[in-house]
């Protein structure tokens, strides 16, 4: 979220380095921090500040930026060159790792960001298991749990179902019970599972249960904040009902 | 079959479809489109659109939700979804993606002259050069098994129904109106914000 003293400030920057004043670091850095989308104007500061060997020692390490400079250029062969060596150098820098990823994959080189993207993991030991790893790293943080949730929903079958269900479950006790997108997962999860485990209902009501939790508290959340689109929710859930 | 029917799109279903791609330069965005076909299957006449995704477009529960939701809003006004729309991550990749192609599968399932339309890159970054009154976007029609690329440039079987489509897109793209257009993504992280986008054009 972009506060609106931020934005101000992101503004005033804006149009004094447009202007031909100042402060593009400082420009750069806010822009950056606040992930906006200016591509052009952070190609043109960024430029000017690149191509001028006086300013771009003050910034640190030399050999990244000077491949990151012929990156930005479009000479990717020569970056994934300057890159390899710098790897040499020091062979866990995480920065070029994701860098020489995002060279494969702007070239349209899938398997060979693929495998880069899998060295990097590598780091990690476990590449499969990157979101069970995130989890068991960070427990606290509901956003893996969602993510691993998803996947394993769209993964499907009846044992991912359960465990999606029970990754949605965390989420919402993590966030307070505020995430939509949990909530209507354990919808999604519920239904899902029932159709696939039909007659065969063991843990039906506690699931069923869940189900009728998340949906109340999806239409008190619309009512308080989205009450032209309640009933819309309301026909969408009956949906989930089987 | 579905080779020869004309598809076309209403003004605002396309001006929302570009400004959302415009809006996610470096995501790969998609979208559905809403309409009816006619009597006789000749034409199938795009109404509505509803930008959907901008990150990680390949998970299903989001669009499970997404589409409930959107056949139960337009089943009402009687619409209902009659195509995909697609925009690549690469500003130069011009293949139909497979999760295009997997979610244009599923719609024709239930309308099999479904429209799968591409975001033209090219011809979008040319409009202000020249007078190109027809969509920046490539038709794919699902035959038999595969998804085929209609109409070059001869036979456009893909038309924006108000000529003036393309100089109302340039005057929105100067404005930066695309930053108001909001999706299901936006949608489910901030419920207040509205898929309709029915302020948008107002």
């Amino acid at each position: 979220m972009v506060s609106k003293t931020e934005e101000e400030q992101v503004n005033r920057l804006e149009n004094q380095v447009e202007n031909g004043g100042g402060g593009a670091w400082e420009y750069l850095c806010l822009v950056r921090k606040l992930k906006l989308r200016r591509s052009d104007k952070v190609l043109k500061h960024g430029f000017s500040i690149l191509n001028d060997p006086k300013k771009r020692s003050a910034l640190g390490p030399e050999g990244r930026l000077e491949a990151m400079l012929l990156e930005a250029k479009g000479l990717l062969a020569e970056a994934e060159k300057a890159y390899s060596s710098l790897l040499e150098e020091n062979q866990f820098d995480q920065v070029i790792h994701k860098r020489r990823v995002a060279i494969a994959k702007a070239q349209g080189n899938l398997s060979g960001a693929i495998e880069w993207l899998n060295k990097y993991l590598e780091m990690y030991k476990q590449a499969a298991f990157c979101y069970e790893e995130l989890i068991l790293s960070q427990p606290t943080i509901p956003l893996y749990h969602l993510a691993y949730a998803d996947v394993l929903y769209t993964l499907g079958g009846l044992e991912n179902l359960h465990a999606a269900k029970k990754y949605y479950a965390a989420t919402i006790d993590l966030t307070g019970g505020k995430n939509i997108r949990a909530l209507f997962g354990i919808c999604l999860c519920a239904s899902a599972v029932g159709q696939l485990a039909k007659g065969r209902n063991k843990e039906d009501k506690e699931s069923s249960e869940l189900q009728s939790l998340s949906a109340v508290a999806l239409e008190k959340l619309y009512k308080q904040q989205s009450p032209s689109k309640l009933s819309l929710l309301t026909s969408t859930l009956r949906n989930f009902k089987l | 079959m579905s080779g020869d029917s004309r598809y076309e799109i209403h003004q605002n279903a396309y001006l929302k479809l570009v400004l959302h791609a415009l809006k996610h330069r470096t995501s790969a965005v998609n979208g559905v489109l809403l309409g009816r076909s006619s009597a006789d299957g000749a034409t199938v006449e795009i109404v509505d659109s509803v930008p959907l995704f901008h990150s990680q477009i390949g998970l299903l529960p989001p669009l499970e939700i997404a589409l409930i939701m959107i056949e139960e809003y337009y089943g009402e006004k009687g619409l209902s979804i009659v195509g995909y729309f697609h925009a690549n991550e690469r500003y130069d990749d011009f293949e139909l993606a497979s999760v295009a192609k997997n979610i244009g599968d599923h719609i024709t399932r239930y309308f099999p002259q479904a429209a799968l339309l591409l975001l033209d890159n090219k011809r979008l970054e040319d409009l202000p050069k020249g007078k190109d009154r027809s969509p920046v976007m490539q038709l794919y029609t699902k035959d038999a098994s595969n998804w085929k690329l209609l109409g070059s440039k001869g036979s456009n079987q893909l038309t924006v129904k108000e000529p003036s489509a393309n100089t109302v897109l340039l005057d929105y793209i100067s404005s930066g109106k695309w930053k108001d257009i909001v999706d299901f993504d936006d949608h489910l992280d901030d419920i207040s914000k509205d898929w309709l986008n029915s302020e948008l054009f107002e």
